[in-house]
C-alpha cells in the first residue's frame, strides 16, 4: 500500500510539473493569437479587425504570478474558457468533437496491435526459426519501417481508391443518424477498418520483435529449465513461466504508447479525415491558441499519468518482486 | 487463442455487413460545398465576431448585407438596401431598406433591426471589424425603412463597411447576454440558407430560410458540409464528383478535376486575390533607398517566378501593384512602367549609382565597405511562397547580392514582419471595394509604425507626404470621376516610389461541377468570383443555383 501511495504521490508532482510548464512554454513562443488569427485571413479583412481581435481575447497585462494562479484555479474548477481559434466557442466543446473518436479508435488499434505483437513475440520464441520467427518477423519490421503517412496513403489509395472496399474519409458515414442502431455501429466499424488496420501494421512489428527477444532471453534462465523439469505441460512453460517473466518490458511500453493515444495519430487523422485531438492540437499550435493547448495538454497529460499508473499497478501483480520492496 | 478468434471473428461480421452496404443515393437538391478546412466542425453561427470561428456562410449565405460589392463587375447592388443617398454636407448617409423582407422566424425586418446591429458595434470593441465607429458619430432609424448614419467627419470609404455589415435581428440579439461570446447555435437570419437541419462533428447541412424574401429562391434545397482537414482530401472529393462546389487549390487543375469531365467540371481562377508582395524593410539602409527597391524589382524574372511558384495560374504583377478586381481603377500607363520588368543590366546599373558597387570577388558591398547580405524571409510550408523566394534568391544573387532564403514557422515569421524585424519578406497585401485600403496600407503616413511596435500592415514601414494628401481627397468625394483621377495620381506615386515590389497577384480558387446544379459563374458569365470564399458574392452564387432534376 505505501509503494502505491508513494507512486500516486510522484504521479501529483509530475502532474503539477507538466501542467507548469504547460504555461510557460506557450507564452514563449513569439507573437500572438490576435494576429496569428488576422495573419490567417491573407490581407481578406480590414487592418480595424485587428484591434478587434486583440479586444475580444482580452488579453491581459497582470504579472505572470497572477496569471498563473489564475490558470490553476480555472484548471482545478475544470473551466477552460473559450478557444480562440473556434471563438467563441469553449475549449471544451472543441476538444469534445475528437476526443471520443481518437479514443475509440486509436485506442482500440494500440489494444489489437499490443496484443496481437505480444502474441506473436510469444510463438516466435517458442519456436524459434520457425517461419514466423523467419519470415513474418522481418515482413513486419520491414512494414513498420515505411513512413506512416506513405503506408496510409497506400492502403488508402489500394483499397479505398482503387477497390472501393471501404470509404475513403471519416468516421461514419454522412447520411447515417448517429445512434446505437445496428447500421451505425456497423457504419463506424467500416470507417474505422482501414485508418485502425494501418495503426496496427505500423506498429505491430516493434511489439513482436520486443517480445520475443526478452522471451528468447526468458527462455535462458534456469526458472524454465526447471519449470520443463518438472515435467509441466509445455503451453503453461510458455505462457505462464516464459511469457509473463518477458512481458514486464511490453508492458511499461504498452503504457506509454496507451498515455499517447491521445496525440499520436495526427496523420492516421489527416489521411483518413478522422476527427480526432491530434488535429485540434496542431491547429492549436498554429493559432497560437492557449486555451485550447492548455485543454489538450492537460488531457494529454492525465491520459499519460492515469496510463502509467495502471501499469504501475499492473507491473505489481505481474512481478511479485516489486511487492516485495513495497 | 479464444480471445484472438473473438476479434477476428467480429471484425469478419463488420466486414460482412459493411460491404453489404450500397451507396445510398444522394438526397436530391443538395449541393455539397467545401469550403473551410477542419476535421472536425464546431457549432458557431455568430456573423459579427470578426474571427474565423463561425461556420461559412454565416456572413454572407445565412446573414445578408444592406449592399453587396461584387469585383467581377467593380460596382456595388442592392440587397437588403434597395439604394442609398448621401446628404449635401456628405455627413449623412440614409440606405433606403427593401420591403417586405422577413427574419426566417417570420418577424418583418425593419430600420430598427439596422440600427441596432450597429449599436452592438459600439457598445463591443471586439464586434467592429470594419471600425466604423471611428467615423460613425450615430445610427437612427427613420421610420420603418430607411437608416441614417451620421458621420463624425466625411469619409466616404466608410460606405464600404456600412454596406457589407451582416445584420442581425434586434428581437433575438437584445436578449443576448454578451454577443462576442455568443455561439448562436440557431441563427434567426434574412438569408436563403438559415435552418440547420443537421449538425455532427463530420457533417453540417444548411436547409432553405421558409421566408426568403427572393420568391421562388433558392432553388438549392439544402448545402451539405462534410469535413475535410487538409486540401488532398478535399480535392479527392471533388475529383471524385462528391463536391459540386470548392474554392480549394487544385495543382495542375485542368488535367487532374477539368478533364476528367470537361461537360461539367469547370475552374475559374480570375487573378481576384491579394497581390503578394517582396517587402523590403525601408528602415534599413540600402532599402530605403528607391533606386535599390527598383533594381531589386527589375532583377526579378517575374515570367519564370509565376511558372515555378505558382504553376502559371497567375500572371506578373504591373507597376500598380493592383489585381484585377481593380481593372476599372487601373491607369494603364503607370502600369507599363518599367521597373517591374525584368531587366539585369538597368538592375545593375541602380545599384552602381546607388554605391552598391562589386569588390574583386564579384560581390556587392555597401558604401562603407562592408559585405551586402539579404535574408528573404517566408513561412516553412507555404510551398509556393518558398519556390518564388528560391527564385528571387537566384536572380538576386546573379547582381552580386548575397541574398539568401530563410524560412520560419508561421508565428514567428509573422511577428518579425510584423515588427519590422526583417530585411526582405514575402507577403500578402490588403483588399477592400476600391483601391483606397490597398495603398493607404502601402503608402500612407498614418500606417506607419515604429519599427517593434506590431504593424498589420505596411511593414515595409513607408509613408509619402504627397499620398496623404491625395487619399485625404479621396475620402472626401463621391464622385467617380474625382476619385479615379486622384487614384491615378496615388498608382503614380506608388510606382515613384516602389514602396515594395509586387510580384503577382494571387488567383482566386473556385471549382464547380455541373452534373448536378447550373448557373455557377464562369469567365463568360461573371455576374460574381466563382471562389466560395468570396464574401458577399457568395450570396449571388447561392441564390442563382438551382438543381438539374425536380428536387
Amino acid at each position: 500500500m505505501r509503494y502505491v501511495l508513494r507512486r500516486l504521490g510522484f504521479y501529483l508532482l509530475a502532474a503539477w510539473a507538466s501542467l507548469t510548464m504547460n504555461f510557460v512554454i506557450p507564452r514563449l513562443a513569439p507573437g500572438d493569437p490576435a494576429t496569428a488569427m488576422f495573419a490567417r485571413f491573407e490581407g481578406r479583412i480590414s487592418p480595424e479587425a485587428l484591434v478587434a481581435l486583440k479586444t475580444a481575447f482580452g488579453f491581459t497585462d497582470a504579472p505572470w504570478h497572477v496569471q498563473y494562479f489564475t490558470y490553476l484555479k480555472h484548471l482545478l474548477t475544470g473551466d477552460f474558457g473559450l478557444s480562440y481559434a473556434y471563438y467563441p466557442s469553449p475549449v471544451t466543446e472543441v476538444i469534445g468533437t475528437g476526443l471520443l473518436w481518437t479514443l475509440g479508435l486509436a485506442g482500440c488499434a494500440v489494444i489489437i496491435s499490443f496484443a496481437v505483437g505480444t502474441m506473436l513475440g510469444v510463438l516466435a520464441a517458442w519456436n524459434r526459426g520457425g517461419w514466423l520467427d523467419s519470415a513474418l518477423a522481418p515482413a513486419l519490421a520491414f512494414l513498420g519501417a515505411f513512413p506512416y503517412f506513405w503506408l496510409a496513403m497506400l492502403a488508402l489509395y489500394l483499397f479505398g481508391f482503387g477497390l472501393g472496399w471501404f470509404p475513403l474519409r471519416h468516421a461514419y458515414s454522412h447520411d447515417v443518424e448517429p445512434g446505437a442502431t445496428l447500421t451505425f455501429i456497423a457504419d463506424v466499424g467500416r470507417h474505422a477498418v482501414l485508418p485502425a488496420t494501418s495503426i496496427v501494421v505500423a506498429t505491430l512489428g516493434g511489439w513482436m520483435l520486443s517480445m520475443r527477444n526478452t522471451m528468447v532471453a526468458v527462455l535462458g534462465t534456469d526458472t524454465l529449465r526447471l519449470a520443463h523439469a518438472k515435467g509441466l505441460p509445455p503451453r503453461q512453460v510458455m505462457l505462464r513461466y516464459a511469457a509473463r517473466n518477458a512481458l514486464l518490458p511490453n508492458v511499461t511500453g504498452f503504457g506509454m504508447a496507451l498515455g499517447f493515444v491521445l496525440s499520436g495519430s495526427l496523420l492516421t487523422e489527416i489521411v483518413f479525415s478522422y476527427p480526432g485531438t491530434g488535429y485540434l492540437l496542431i491547429l492549436a499550435v498554429r493559432n497560437q491558441d492557449y486555451p485550447l493547448m492548455q485543454g489538450l495538454f492537460l488531457v494529454i497529460t492525465l491520459a499519460v499519468l492515469a496510463a502509467n499508473f495502471a501499469v504501475d499497478l499492473l507491473c505489481l501483480w505481474l512481478d511479485p518482486r516489486t511487492r516485495a520492496h513495497a | 487463442m479464444r480471445p484472438a478468434g473473438l476479434i477476428a471473428s467480429t471484425l469478419f461480421l463488420l466486414l460482412c455487413a459493411a460491404c453489404s452496404n450500397e451507396p445510398r443515393p444522394r438526397p436530391p437538391g443538395t449541393l455539397f460545398v467545401s469550403v473551410e478546412q477542419q476535421s472536425a466542425w464546431v457549432r458557431n453561427f455568430n456573423p459579427l465576431f470578426p474571427g474565423a470561428g463561425s461556420r461559412w456562410p454565416t456572413r454572407a449565405g445565412v446573414y445578408e448585407c444592406l449592399e453587396l460589392y461584387t469585383p467581377s463587375k467593380g460596382d456595388y447592388q442592392p440587397w437588403l438596401a434597395t439604394g442609398h443617398t448621401w446628404s449635401e454636407d456628405r455627413r449623412t448617409l440614409r440606405f433606403t431598406l427593401r420591403e417586405g423582407v422577413r427574419w426566417s422566424d417570420g418577424k418583418a425586418f425593419t430600420a430598427e433591426d439596422v440600427a441596432y446591429t450597429f449599436q452592438l458595434l459600439r457598445k463591443h470593441a471586439a464586434l467592429d471589424a470594419g471600425g466604423v465607429w471611428r467615423f460613425l458619430s450615430d445610427v437612427r432609424a427613420e421610420g420603418a425603412h430607411t437608416v441614417a448614419f451620421q458621420f463624425s467627419r466625411t469619409f466616404i470609404p466608410g460606405f464600404g463597411d456600412l454596406a457589407a455589415q451582416p445584420i442581425v435581428p434586434r428581437h433575438i440579439w437584445e436578449l443576448v447576454a454578451d454577443p462576442v461570446t455568443f455561439t448562436n447555435p440557431n441563427p434567426v437570419a434574412t438569408g436563403p440558407f438559415t435552418q440547420v437541419s443537421v449538425f455532427r462533428n463530420q457533417v453540417y447541412e444548411l436547409s432553405r430560410n421558409p421566408y426568403y424574401w427572393q420568391p421562388g429562391k433558392p432553388a438549392v434545397r439544402a448545402l451539405r458540409f462534410l469535413a475535410f482537414p487538409t486540401n488532398d482530401q478535399a480535392n479527392l472529393a471533388l475529383v471524385e464528383g462528391e463536391v459540386d462546389w470548392a474554392g480549394n487549390f487544385v495543382p495542375a487543375v485542368d488535367r487532374t478535376f477539368v478533364a476528367k469531365d470537361p461537360k461539367h467540371h469547370a475552374r475559374w481562377f480570375p487573378l481576384f486575390g491579394s497581390t503578394v508582395f517582396l517587402y523590403p524593410n525601408t528602415t534599413q539602409p540600402p532599402l530605403n533607398d528607391v533606386r535599390v527597391r527598383k533594381a531589386l524589382s527589375m532583377a526579378l524574372d517575374r515570367e519564370r517566378l509565376v511558372e515555378i511558384a505558382m504553376y502559371g495560374y497567375t500572371r506578373p504583377a504591373d507597376a500598380t501593384g493592383l489585381n484585377d478586381a481593380y481593372a476599372g481603377w487601373r491607369d494603364a500607363d503607370v502600369a507599363d512602367d518599367a521597373w517591374v520588368r525584368h531587366d539585369a543590366k538597368e538592375a545593375a546599373r541602380l545599384l552602381d549609382e546607388a554605391g552598391l558597387t562589386k569588390g574583386p570577388d564579384g560581390l556587392r558591398r555597401q558604401a562603407d565597405g562592408s559585405p551586402l547580405t539579404l535574408d528573404i524571409e517566408v513561412v516553412g510550408g507555404w510551398s509556393d511562397w518558398v519556390r518564388a523566394g528560391q527564385v528571387v534568391a537566384r536572380d538576386l544573387r546573379k547582381l552580386g547580392l548575397q541574398a539568401q532564403l530563410r524560412t520560419y514557422e508561421f508565428s514567428a515569421w509573422q511577428a518579425r514582419l510584423q515588427k519590422g524585424e526583417f530585411q526582405l519578406a514575402i507577403s500578402w497585401s490588403l483588399d477592400g471595394p476600391t483601391p483606397y485600403t490597398f495603398y493607404k496600407w502601402m503608402l500612407s503616413s498614418a500606417t506607419v509604425r515604429a519599427v517593434g511596435e506590431v504593424a498589420p500592415a505596411n511593414w515595409q514601414r513607408y509613408g509619402d507626404k504627397e499620398t496623404d494628401a491625395l487619399l485625404e481627397r479621396f475620402e472626401v468625394t463621391d464622385s467617380r470621376e474625382e476619385q479615379q483621377a486622384l487614384m491615378a495620381q496615388v498608382q503614380r506615386r506608388f510606382s515613384e516610389t516602389a514602396p515594395a515590389i509586387p510580384l503577382f497577384p494571387n488567383p482566386s480558387w473556385g471549382e464547380s461541377n455541373s452534373k448536378r446544379f447550373t448557373g455557377f459563374p464562369t469567365e463568360a458569365n461573371p455576374y460574381a468570383r466563382l471562389s466560395p470564399h468570396a464574401e458577399p458574392d457568395s450570396l449571388l452564387v447561392l441564390t442563382a443555383l438551382a438543381p438539374r432534376e425536380a428536387p
